[in-house]
Parts: C-alpha cells; sequence; structure tokens
C-alpha cells in the first residue's frame, strides 16, 4: 500500500467508494506493428472503462490483439495513440523508466508459463520480487511465507518450481504478483497451461483475491470457466471490441 | 537478498565448471608467465641480492655481473681507507670447468669469498661450514646442481682446472636460471682454480698462496658505515679507485636484471604468454556469461515486465561474474602456488609469487569478469518485456 500512494497520489482507491472509482481507462488506443515495409494494424481503436474490484475478461480468438492490449494496458507497450489511465494516472507518454517504476509499484503479472525463475525455490521466487520492491531479508521472507500460505502452498517454500505441478507453480507465481500489494493484476491466459484441477484451483484463487484483497484483474484467457468469476467480459475480434455478450462466447480450448 | 546470480549460476553445474577450468586456466597462466618473470628477474641478480653489501665497485668496462675484466687486490685496501667505508672485501667471480673422472666438461662459475667474511655468502646452507673452506681445494656446491655437477654427497672429488675440488658442504636456493652451477670457495683456492691450466694434474698441488696486492679479484664488496650517503659515497670510491665503477646493490641488481631481460627478451615473451592467458579468460568467461544470461533472457525480461529498474539486472550479471571471478581465482592461485613450490624445489625454477603480484592477478581477474559482463549485460539491455507474454 505505501508504494501505491507514493507513486499515484491522485489515486487513493480506498478512500473512495469502489463502484465509484475506475482503475483501467482506455481511450482510442490503436497499435501498429511496423516490421520492415510491412506494418501491420493489431488494435484499431479500443475504448473501455474496468471499475475498482472487478475482473474483467479480455476473451477473442487468436490473433485478435489481446495480448497487444494487455500489454499496453500495463504499460509494457507503448500504443501508436490514444491513451490509457492506470489507477488515476495517466502513464501514455511517461518515459520508460517511470513506467517501469509505475509497473513495479502497482502491477502483478501472471503468465500462462508461470514465468517462476527456475533457480529458485518458490519463496525465493516471491523474495526476490519484495527484495525489487525495496522489502529485505527477514521482512521479505516472511512476506513471502504469508502470501505462499495465502494460496495454500505454505509447506512447499523451498521446492523448486520443477518439482511442483503446473497449477502449484501457478499459485507461486500468483503469491509473486501479490507481492507488495499492487492494485491491479494483469493475467494473459493464467489457466491455459493447466489441467482442469489446477485451473480450477486458480481461478478460485483469483476470484478470491479481487472480492477479498480489493485487486483489479484484467485477464486475457479463452477458459469458459472463469466467465463464472468475471464481472464483465469483453470480446475482441480483430483488434475491435466487438458487441458479442460473454454468454454467447463459444467455449474455446 | 535472494541471490538470484549464485543460483543461476550454480544451477548448470557442468557448464559452471568449465568457466571455471577456465577462468583458472587464465588466472594459472598469467600468474605463472609473470611469476617466471619475477622469479627469472631475481635469478639474474641472486649473488648481488644476496650480498651484505652497500656498494659494488668493478671494473669500469664491466657489462653485466658475468661479463667483467679483473681488477686488483689492492683495491680493496684503497677502498678500506675511503672515508665513510666501513668493511670493504673481495669477490671472485669467474667460469671455469668442472669434470668428474670420465664424465663430460661441465661449466661451472668459481664464487671465491672471504669464508670469515661478512659481505658475501650463500644464502643457506644446507650441510657443512663455512670455515672447511679455508681448506686448500675444498668447495661447496648448490644441493639443486648435484645432478647435473655428477656428484651426489658430501665428500666427492671432481677435478676443476687442472686441481681437485673436494665438496665439503652444499648450499641451498643458490641457484641462478642465467648461470652455469656455483661452485663456492675460499678467494685463495678460487684464485688457484681460475688460474690453473687446463692439464694433467699434478701430483701432489701445493696449497694455494694467499693473494697479493696486483692478484685479480672480479669484485670489491663494501660496506658503509651507518648513515652514509651512499651516492657520495659511490662518488668517493670512484675517485680513490682508478679504472673503476661503483654501484649501489640495488642498482647493480637492476642493471644485471635489465641486462638479462633485453638480451633474452623474456618479458616480452612471457608478457605475451600472460596476454594470451587474459584474452582466453576474458572470451571464456564472457561466452559462459553470454550464453548463461542468454539461456535466462526469458526471467530477465520477466523481470523488466514486472518493472524492475535496469541496475538490478546488471547487478545480478556483475555479481555471477564476481562468483565466477573469487570462484576461479581461488584454486587457479593454488595450482600456481603448488606448481611454484615444486618447480623451485626439483628444477630450482622460481615462480615468484609475490603479495602484489597475488593481488594484481586478483585484480585483472576481477577486471576481466567484469569486462565479459559488460559484454553479456548488451544482450540484456535490448531485451523486449514484451516477449513475456509470448508463449
Ligand atoms: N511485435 C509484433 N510485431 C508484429 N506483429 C505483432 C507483434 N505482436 C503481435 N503482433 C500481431 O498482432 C496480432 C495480435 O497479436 P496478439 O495480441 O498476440 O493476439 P492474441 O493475444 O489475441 O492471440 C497478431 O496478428 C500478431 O501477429
Ligand atoms: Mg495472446
Amino acid at each position: 500500500m505505501p508504494n501505491l500512494e507514493k507513486s499515484t497520489p491522485v489515486a487513493k482507491p480506498d478512500m473512495v467508494p469502489l463502484t465509484a472509482s475506475k482503475a483501467i481507462i482506455a481511450r482510442g488506443v490503436k497499435m501498429t506493428f511496423q516490421s520492415g515495409a510491412e506494418s501491420f494494424q493489431a488494435l484499431k481503436g479500443i475504448d473501455l472503462e474496468v471499475l475498482s474490484g472487478d475482473i474483467e475478461l479480455l476473451m477473442g480468438p487468436s490473433g485478435s490483439g489481446k495480448t497487444t492490449l494487455l500489454s499496453i494496458l500495463s504499460g509494457i507497450l507503448t500504443p501508436t495513440s490514444g491513451s490509457v489511465e492506470l489507477l488515476g494516472e495517466k502513464i501514455t507518454g511517461l518515459s520508460r523508466t517511470k513506467l517501469a517504476k509505475f509497473r513495479l509499484n502497482n502491477i502483478g503479472f501472471i503468465f500462462q508459463d508461470f514465468n517462476l525463475f527456475p533457480a529458485l525455490s518458490a519463496i525465493e521466487n516471491i523474495e526476490t520480487v519484495l527484495n525489487l520492491k525495496g522489502i529485505r531479508r527477514g521482512e521479505a521472507k516472511r512476506q513471502a511465507q504469508q502470501l505462499l500460505e495465502q494460496v495454500g502452498l505454505g509447506d512447499k517454500a523451498k521446492s523448486l518450481p520443477r518439482q511442483l505441478s503446473g497449477g502449484q507453480k501457478q499459485r507461486v507465481a500468483i503469491a509473486r504478483a501479490l507481492a507488495g500489494n499492487p492494485k491491479l493484476i494483469m493475467a494473459d491466459e493464467p489457466t491455459a497451461s493447466l489441467d482442469s484441477q489446477g485451473g480450477h484451483a486458480v481461478i478460485e484463487l483469483l476470484r478470491k483475491l479481487a472480492k477479498e484483497e480489493g485487486c483489479t484483474v484484467l485477464m486475457v484467457t479463452h477458459d469458459p470457466r472463469i466467465l463464472d468469476v468475471a464481472d464483465q467480459v469483453l470480446y475482441l475480434e480483430d483488434g475491435l471490441i466487438s458487441p458479442y455478450v460473454p454468454a454467447r462466447v463459444p467455449s474455446v480450448p | 537478498m535472494v541471490s538470484l546470480a549464485r543460483k543461476n549460476l550454480f544451477q548448470d553445474l557442468p557448464r559452471f565448471v568449465v568457466a571455471q577450468a577456465g577462468i583458472m586456466f587464465a588466472v594459472s597462466l598469467v600468474t605463472i608467465q609473470t611469476g617466471l618473470f619475477s622469479g627469472f628477474s631475481r635469478s639474474t641478480s641472486l649473488l648481488v641480492d644476496n650480498s651484505k653489501a652497500d656498494i659494488w665497485v668493478a671494473s669500469e668496462d664491466l657489462r653485466f655481473l658475468d661479463l667483467t675484466v679483473p681488477i686488483p687486490l689492492q683495491r680493496r685496501n684503497q677502498a678500506q681507507q675511503v672515508q665513510g667505508v666501513d668493511r670493504a672485501e673481495a669477490l671472485i667471480l669467474r667460469g671455469t670447468v668442472w669434470r668428474r673422472s670420465s664424465t663430460p666438461l661441465t661449466s661451472v662459475r668459481v664464487v671465491g669469498f672471504d669464508p670469515e667474511g661478512q659481505l658475501f655468502q650463500p644464502k643457506k646452507l644446507d650441510q657443512g661450514t663455512l670455515s672447511q673452506l679455508k681448506q686448500p681445494y675444498t668447495v661447496m656446491v648448490d644441493r639443486s646442481d648435484l645432478d647435473s655437477l655428477n656428484v651426489n654427497r658430501v665428500g666427492q672429488v671432481a677435478k676443476v682446472g687442472s686441481f681437485q675440488a673436494r665438496i665439503v658442504g652444499l648450499s641451498k636456493e643458490m641457484r641462478s636460471i642465467v648461470s652455469p652451477a656455483f661452485m663456492f670457495t675460499s678467494l685463495e683456492n678460487a684464485y688457484a682454480y681460475i688460474n690453473s691450466p687446463i692439464a694433467e694434474p699434478p701430483r701432489n698441488p701445493p696449497a694455494p698462496k694467499p693473494l697479493t696486492s696486483t692478484d685479480q679479484v672480479s669484485y670489491i664488496l663494501i660496506r658503509a658505515e651507518p648513515g652514509q650517503d651512499l651516492q657520495a659515497l659511490k662518488r668517493r670510491i670512484e675517485a680513490a679507485l682508478p679504472d673503476t665503477r661503483a654501484y649501489t646493490r640495488g642498482e647493480f641488481a637492476d642493471l644485471n636484471q635489465r641486462y638479462w631481460q633485453k638480451s633474452t627478451g623474456v618479458g616480452f615473451i612471457l608478457g605475451l604468454g600472460a596476454a594470451v592467458g587474459m584474452i582466453v579468460g576474458l572470451v571464456i568467461v564472457g561466452q559462459i556469461l553470454y550464453a548463461s544470461v542468454s539461456d535466462h533472457l526469458k526471467e530477465f525480461g520477466t523481470l523488466k515486465a514486472m518493472g524492475s529498474p535496469n541496475w538490478f539486472i546488471y547487478s545480478v550479471i556483475i555479481r555471477q561474474a564476481l562468483w565466477m571471478a573469487v570462484l576461479g581465482y581461488i584454486p587457479g592461485m593454488a595450482l600456481c602456488i603448488a606448481l611454484g613450490t615444486w618447480t623451485l624445489q626439483t628444477q630450482a625454477i622460481e615462480i615468484l609469487i609475490s603479495p602484489m603480484l597475488a593481488t594484481g592477478v586478483f585484480g585483472l581477474t576481477i577486471v576481466m569478469c567484469i569486462g565479459a559482463a559488460v559484454f553479456a549485460i548488451q544482450k540484456v539491455t535490448y531485451v523486449d518485456p514484451a516477449i513475456v507474454f509470448k508463449a
């Protein structure tokens, strides 16, 4: 929480009613990839708003621009045009360094392939991120252990990623994403590499997260089971948000 | 702090071991070449450094220790008269021939000194006492030269010139890489040996006579009175002793070292070896770090996506480099010390590893590893954090 207050003086989500505050606002976001002489427009003008504490799903066929949009909304990619506001701060136009700092302080990331550090144990994976956020030694260890317990892996602290199942790895990754209490969680297909059981545990965890921790979760997914926990679903097609309603989203593997 | 650096490094153990072997090799190469150079230099001035003389006086025609013309012994008495001289002793240094019954000739360097003097004596005695050298035709040689002189113990007799030489003692650590074996003896014996024709030995040679003031010696060794300005003393000695030049011990040691360095090109050769060691080390560490960084690129990308500042990632790589430096240096230096001890004992070749050399090589190893890290860091600098979402 202190991190949040330092870097985003405008947004104090705790102090305003959750329903009124918008965690993510995107206006006219366009993205054109240039490779050599060829250019490809992956996003053709996206407008969206996500309320604080909501779970927002981004669905749509492969190649529709979901990952590109997620990258832009989390400040990893800079859009060709348009603007993005996160937690009340306009991030479009910030320098690379400031963007990195913003991400570090406010966003937790969850990836399809977990992206854990294979040489580090579960607890060390989390500690490293806490270290990065300026939390040191004993305090980092204590918080990391607590986060592992929160995702139900308190007894796996010393396990290396390769000793864990896919679902357990993703739970460690979620614990790592939660390190330092970010207000935003950005997840790209978090259940795509998991079996149904592992996927279920992860979905349940993400739901709890949003509801109990007050995190805003933006999640790219093909997983129809997640629809049950979503507050809002955006369906992306060919770089545009399509008017399909979530219930009619076909079940894609 | 979690040591991502160390754990990443140890994760691929075989590769790490190869890297460490490479660094060890580089460290050893640099140390051995430099150590050999220092050992060689020291060896060329062994007799000079070993003396307790403040000043060495030689003929003005001297080129270096082994190439000079004799001066009469009376220079010693003259030197004694110079104000500021506490003590003067003569030294004879000349090459001659050593022969053991039917074995081939061997060259030796006769070192004649006053066994009761104070300014010159062999560094360490392994067997025998210096006073035994006062007997006619007795000598000492260095333990490490026994083989090359075809002898194996005290009491054995060889022929030097046309006189016999009975070994009455052994010295230690008195072998020079640029000189034939030293043969230590008294001034009188030395004078007899170097002036004897190589011929059939006389049946009962008379004992060598004491030297007269016109007999020729090689050097006069001087001890200054306490508190003397050696440069001023040198000038007074040169003025009082015709056709001579005086050197402080340090100057004379330098002169000999420089002569040998120049005439053998040893500095260049060993320096080249050391440079090759450095380059090989740099390439190995660079290659290993680069491969390690490439392997972990996705992790570094993940760190960047999460918002890690670049310095955090650089510090991980640099710490990897430092681990490699330290863990390569320690066994490398241990190897050199072991090797140096062995060569000194068995080959009488000194690999001189001074604390300064050890520290210098450590610094160099660090620089080498950091240099390699900078190379690897290039790769991370341009990693696009967007790769993290690519499956
Ligand atoms: N860096 C890039 N350079 C060029 N084209 C890209 C790049 N990233 C994505 N694209 C293209 O943009 C489109 C959308 O990609 P992406 O956002 O990954 O889709 P999704 O996540 O919905 O499958 C794809 O056609 C893809 O080929
Ligand atoms: Mg995608």
